[in-house]
């Protein structure tokens, strides 16, 4: 066993101090997007399972209550014109269709759907992607940077969305979790329409559909 | 065997290189501090309320690590902090080996996306990175051992080469 005498005990805690010390500094320099909130966290989960449902949800059946308490209050709001890109009616009793989760993973067309619908989508992922290139109209809402809950709340306060209004999320695709954290995050606010653009940016691109670049 | 293993010129390579790392993989997280939060919590193993002051602090230690480890300052003490850096991410990475989880190192700042076959190579490949690193590290700790006197118990310290 190495030893370990007093002076260099003392230092080692001094170097883990002085690194304390200059995180504090930097961060509180940081800009907005670079900064991080000592307390909390933009997860609310120490780890993420999705919950994601993936068949289609037959429109008779009728939606998850659990969030009814925590839901946002939508009073007199219009029916949107396509809340449900991709719902389909169930090819067996609909009865027996169970739902699970406020949260659906969509393909590229039925984003395509909800996008020519003018559903809002929201972009997950960090704000210098977002500027480099995104779907257009797409609000900018970086799940890992310290200001999302900001512009979370310029999104609602500008579309209003209710609880039973659809919001795509998106991020990179692949084996981006980002939108998954979103949704998460939106779902235990109350909303309880939440669609996964599971393909993201990269496939929306790829099928040439409308984006747009510059500041969020 | 053991001269040639803490030689001084063997020694004073081994610290640069392993400080040069270090520096060089502070820089990148510095810059993002974001991007390393998602990185560790990819690794599922952290609780959420640790991931924000981990992903701050861990990259100045790093970065004052490397910094000591390349100006001879201390060496011992960050020589001690980054076998203990290099240990846990050895152990985080195996872990989530073990159990087939896919996750981007986070060594040098985010990577491109990559399949989960890809993913686990690249992690099979940071985790030998990371066994080389170790034994550099444990060769500037070997190195940096205060000699006992061959009258006393008190330990004299190595000058810095």
């Amino acid at each position: 066993m190495p030893h370990f005498p007093r002076p260099t005990a003392l230092r080692f805690i001094v170097l883990a101090g002085m690194a304390g010390v200059m995180a504090l500094i930097s961060n509180a320099l940081s800009s907005s997007s670079r900064r991080l909130a000592w307390r909390g966290s933009v997860v609310a989960l120490p780890s993420f399972t999705p919950l994601v449902e993936r068949p289609t949800l037959p429109e008779q059946v009728p939606r998850p209550q659990a969030h009814e308490a925590s839901r946002p209050s939508v009073p007199d709001r219009p029916t949107p014109p396509i809340p449900r890109p991709g719902t389909a009616p169930s090819p067996s009793n609909p009865q027996e269709a169970v739902v699970t989760s406020p949260i659906r993973e969509i393909s590229g067309q039925e984003a395509w759907q909800a996008f020519q619908a003018g559903v809002s989508f929201l972009d997950a992922r960090r704000s210098a992607e977002f500027v480099e290139g995104h779907i257009a109209r797409a609000w900018c809402t970086p799940v890992w940077e310290s200001d999302l809950d900001d512009r979370l709340i310029s999104f609602k306060a500008a579309r209003r969305p209710g609880s039973e209004d659809s919001i795509v999320i998106y991020c990179s695709g692949g084996d981006c979790q980002d939108s998954h954290i979103l949704a998460a995050k939106l779902s235990s606010e109350g909303y309880d329409h939440l669609l996964i653009y599971r393909d993201g940016f990269p496939d929306w691109l790829a099928q040439n559909r409308p984006v747009e670049k510059g500041q969020p | 065997m053991k001269r040639l293993l803490l030689h001084s010129k063997l020694t004073l390579v081994v610290r640069i290189v392993l400080g040069l790392f270090f520096i060089a993989a502070a820089l990148t997280k510095i810059l993002d501090p974001p991007g390393f939060a998602k990185a560790i919590w990819a690794y599922e193993l952290f609780p959420a309320w640790s991931l924000n002051p981990l992903a701050l602090v861990l990259p100045w230690l790093e970065l004052f690590c490397g910094l000591a480890l390349c100006l001879g300052i201390w060496i011992r003490a960050a020589a001690w902090w980054a076998t203990t850096l290099l240990l846990s991410f050895g152990l985080a990475l195996s872990i989530n080996l073990a159990r087939h989880h896919p996750v981007d190192c986070g060594c040098f700042g985010a990577t491109t996306h990559m399949s989960e076959a890809e993913r686990i190579a690249d992690m099979r490949w940071s985790l030998l990175r990371d066994v080389g690193l170790l034994i550099l590290a444990v060769q500037a700790l070997w190195a940096s051992a205060p000699i006992r006197s061959a009258t006393g118990s008190r330990p004299v310290p190595v000058p810095p080469s």
